[in-house]
């Protein structure tokens, strides 16, 4: 622990010298966007945090998207996501102890980054003048909101009929289902559903009421293969993350769209404070949501922003309801999750 | 006073070779603490404070109240008992008359199954685990739905999502790792015991179970007590089996803990599950310390007349075959199969003929751009250093805790041991937080080699069961004599001891060797982008549903060990030959 001391002492030091040479974040707030690619071309490089889902291609497809924009030759490094709760949690550990983060941009959802924003984390930005929507800007301007999960219950379509299919979520506690439901263990997606009209309490009693269904755990992946195989008919809830690929191969899962409200999970692009290459970060993050960023991470992800017109999720939202989550129910989601985690019998004590 | 016990105190007194053998087991010792104690004393200060690591804060017991005044937590420890001990059971009921088979008698294509051995392990654990979902799952099941058609049943035979049904797959993928530690010392044992028995019209039956596992036991309870802390700590089929019926073990409390599905992990938490693991580890530790101590009694490897040779099997030699190809069936073939398939699919799908013709060389000519050359070349470096270190390791510390009277031998031993009672997941948050905090003086944090380092920490445990093993069948006599000779400690371990348990050591090297390439929870959580291992690309394609693509690496890499394993087989097996080797 003393060396941790010594380590925030050494930290404090490199701080005030690294803002003497790159400004401070008031400065930079107040920056054009002459200022930022200046400042980024001379950083030259950016360690990029993102789901493995993105691949190497896909990554490289940014910094190409990133440089032909900004006429920049940036040298992208492709940190694939392992685990996302552990790799905040080194990150929340590492600024405890005076060390800075390994990331300068982190791609994730926007619960997972919740705790960078309560513990004031992130390096903030006036993300405005690099043109991104201010409705994007998230957890007070830490973060710019990309793009959207789609999060609903999903199917096996060769073995449920279409007469059978679900059209509300209500319709998962029909007995027929009984013995033929799946559930996984990203409960919050059931607790993003107390973010919207539903409120707390009926989604509570929602899950309470899935678990007399006799429902099958498990892990995303595994669930997925579980309806391919048919071990289980419904998947009380997938995200498109997990369908996309399989889409595209002919796989038989889809969604049961009908189903509303549709839990629309936000993958956010946040610059963790301390990161080494801030500018390049900040320039990333608006160009993910720019028309050329979000056909890259379409392609390789397969999701878009629900809020920039034209894009597949945008067009997917129309007419329907979406349940996002605010910044400040981050909390209440985070409890939410672990609590029906428990009641669903995945564990936790 | 016979000749041995005059060299004894001539080399006690006179030569003062103790004096300095007590150092250099002072010196191993302190290595251990430091290597094996700091990560440890890691886990333990996680375990009483309620942040993250780094973050400091007062020492609490806060996380050990609400682990262990919540009933639950009992309820998932007699779950963890049923499991380990099932796993236990169901392990040693193939692995001892597999290793008698393969190392005591004529029974045939033994190189050949030893390398089929070795390679099964390569098959993920949860590609295998699908493959039992296909032949045992209530609703899927293959011999579920054969067995409802031929005998009109109404309800599915055989279920494997319970405690038994998780008891029998991790027993079953336990018994190769087992086999290894057990082979030496089957290999080793004189025959002339065997033989006697013979002569007085013992049958070979008897002579199995009144000869061989008794002279065999240290080896044995060894691979028990290994195996127990294994199943203890095991993940995947607790996940994949377990979690599906809402059984749960102690490794899910510790997953759910630092896996949170939103917020921070809590490594508090598994902190004070995981001293559950460390408490049963030092009280295995402290009775197989015990047995060891009585280890003289078990020598059966002796300077007079010693020779290694197989016995008849006759008319029994076809009944075994098939209980050797029945687990090779379970561990390799269908699994194999399985994967085979697989990896042939757009997407997972039962055999069909609509599935056939979807069939295709897609996911092996994706590969190269779904995995790239530097997790490749990263699993290498970890499959050469680490059985390296670990073994050459496990050797210097069985030489003293088994050769020597040094008075802390019993700690020495405990200290290699009390690793494999850490969680891993533990382990390499300590781990990874001791690398970034000393980066400037040991710049090992995002590089192979810290991976490298904890896998070697975890590892010992299992080299020095095998080591220990052994070398409690090597007579002292022949060391004794080596020193009559005027050989110094250092030329005996080297020219007698190392070749007469060189089987053994040789074995363990290519089965940590596997166990590094497959080991992927202290990896991932010392993941970079510097040091990403085949196990971390694996990991992220099975958790994006890409069991396809993860089949055909698999594919790949059990043909390619297979190969490389056999080439190391048939060195190993002239090696191993104690004529030979002398």
């Amino acid at each position: 622990m003393r060396y941790f001391r010594g380590c925030r002492s050494r930290f404090s030091r490199g701080v005030i010298t690294f803002l003497l040479v790159v400004g401070w974040p008031g400065f930079v707030q107040a920056a054009s966007v002459d200022d930022v690619i200046a400042a980024a071309k001379k950083e030259g490089v950016i360690e990029f945090y993102a789901p493995s889902t993105l691949t190497l291609p896909g990554a490289q497809a940014l910094a190409e998207g990133v440089n032909k924009k900004y006429g920049l030759n940036i040298k992208l490094n492709y940190n694939p996501s392992g685990s996302m709760p552990k790799d905040i949690a080194k990150l929340v550990g590492l600024s405890a102890s005076g060390i800075p983060p390994e990331w300068d941009l982190m791609c994730t959802t926007d619960a997972h980054q919740a705790p960078l924003w309560s513990k004031k984390l992130h390096q903030t930005f006036d993300y405005r003048p690099l043109g991104v929507n201010p409705k994007a800007i998230q957890y007070d301007g830490g973060a710019v909101s990309f793009a959207n999960q789609i999060v609903l219950p999903a199917y096996n379509k060769k073995l449920v009929a279409a007469k059978d299919v679900p059209q509300k979520w209500e319709d998962l506690l029909d007995p027929k289902w009984k013995g033929k439901l799946a559930v996984t263990d990203a409960t919050h997606h059931l607790a993003r559903l107390a973010a919207g009209a539903w409120g707390e309490e009926k989604t509570t009693n929602f899950v309470k009421a899935l678990t007399k269904q006799n429902l099958m755990l498990g892990r995303l992946g595994e669930i997925y293969n579980r309806l391919l195989l048919g071990e289980v008919l419904v998947s009380v809830t997938m995200n498109d993350s997990q369908m996309h690929a399989g889409r595209h191969k002919g796989a038989p899962i889809v969604f049961a769209e009908q189903v509303t409200p549709v839990v629309a999970p936000a993958y956010i692009a946040g610059v963790p404070k301390g990161a080494k290459h801030p500018h390049v970060a900040y320039l990333f993050a608006a160009f993910l949501t720019t028309t050329e960023g979000q056909k890259i991470w379409e392609k390789t992800s397969g999701a878009t922003s629900a809020f920039i017109p034209g894009t597949e999720a945008y067009k997917f939202a129309q007419g329907k309801k979406l349940v996002l989550m605010e910044q400040e129910q981050a909390g209440m989601i985070e409890r939410l999750a672990v609590e029906y985690g428990k009641i669903l019998g995945f564990g936790g004590l | 006073m016979d000749i041995v016990t005059d060299v004894k105190i001539a080399d006690r007194t006179v030569d003062g070779r103790p004096r300095g053998f007590e150092f250099f087991a002072g010196a191993l010792m302190a290595l251990l603490l430091v290597i094996v104690g700091l990560p440890l004393l890691m886990v333990v200060l996680m375990s009483l404070r309620t942040g993250l690591p780094g973050e400091g804060g007062a020492l609490t017991l806060v996380n050990f109240v609400a682990v262990y005044s919540n009933p639950k937590t009992y309820q998932v420890l007699m779950n963890t008992l049923l499991f380990a001990t099932g796993s236990v059971v169901v392990a040693l009921v193939f692995v001892v008359p597999l290793v008698w088979l393969l190392m005591r008698t004529d029974v045939p294509f033994k190189k050949t199954i030893m390398v089929l051995l070795t390679v099964g392990i390569l098959i993920p654990v949860f590609l295998r685990t699908i493959a039992w979902i296909l032949l045992l799952s209530p609703k899927i099941g293959l011999v579920n739905q054969w067995a409802m058609q031929i005998f009109g049943l109404e309800r599915p035979l055989l279920s494997l999502y319970n405690i038994p049904g998780m008891a029998f797959i991790q027993g079953v993928s336990f018994v190769p790792g087992a086999f290894f530690m057990l082979a030496a010392a089957y290999r080793t044992m004189d025959p002339s015991l065997e033989e006697a028995a013979h002569t007085a019209g013992v049958s070979k039956l008897r002579t199995f179970l009144k000869i061989n596992i008794p002279i065999t036991m240290p080896a044995i309870a060894a691979v028990m007590v290994y195996l127990f802390m294994t199943a203890i700590s095991v993940f995947e089929v607790p996940a994949i089996i377990g979690m599906p019926a809402r059984i749960q073990v102690l490794s899910s409390l510790i997953y759910s803990s630092t896996s949170p599905p939103a917020g921070l992990p809590d490594y508090g938490l598994a902190g004070a599950l995981g001293a559950v693991m460390l408490v049963v580890g030092l009280i295995l530790a402290y009775f197989y310390v015990r047995l060891v101590r009585q280890g003289k009694k078990y020598a059966v490897v002796t300077g007079r007349g010693y020779r290694p040779r197989e016995i008849a099997l006759g008319r029994w030699k076809w009944p075994a075959m098939a209980f050797i190809f029945l687990y090779l069936a379970m561990e390799v073939f269908i699994p194999f199969l399985v994967l085979f398939w697989t990896s042939l699919l757009p997407h997972m799908q039962l055999p069909s003929m609509e599935a056939l013709a979807t069939v295709s060389w897609n996911n092996y000519l994706t590969m190269p751009s779904n995995v790239g050359i530097r997790p490749v070349l990263n699993t290498a470096v970890l499959m050469f250093a680490v059985p390296s270190v670990a073994m050459i390791l496990s050797v210097l510390i069985s030489w003293v805790v088994i050769r020597s009277d040094v008075s802390f031998r019993g700690m020495l031993d405990t200290a290699a041991f009390l690793p494999h009672a850490i969680p891993h997941i533990l382990l390499a948050v300590g781990l990874g937080y001791l690398g970034l905090a000393y980066r400037n003086y040991f710049p090992l944090y995002g590089t192979i080699f810290i991976i490298m380092l904890a896998h070697i920490i975890s590892w010992i445990a299992y080299g020095t069961r095998t080591t220990n093993g052994v070398m409690i069948q090597v007579h002292r006599e022949l060391e004794e004599a080596g020193k009559v000779a005027g050989a110094s400690k250092s030329r005996v371990l080297w020219r007698i001891v190392l070749p007469l348990i060189a089987v053994g050591v040789l074995n363990s090297w290519i089965w940590i060797a596997m166990l590094s390439y497959r080991e992927v929870t202290m990896a991932l959580t010392l993941f970079t982008r510097k040091n990403v291992v085949i196990s971390t690309v694996v990991w992220q394609l099975w958790g994006n549903g890409s069991i396809p693509e993860v089949s055909a690496l698999g594919v790949v890499i059990v043909l390619f060990a297979a190969v490389v394993v056999g080439g190391l087989r048939i060195v190993l097996s002239r090696i191993g030959t104690i004529g030979a080797a002398n």
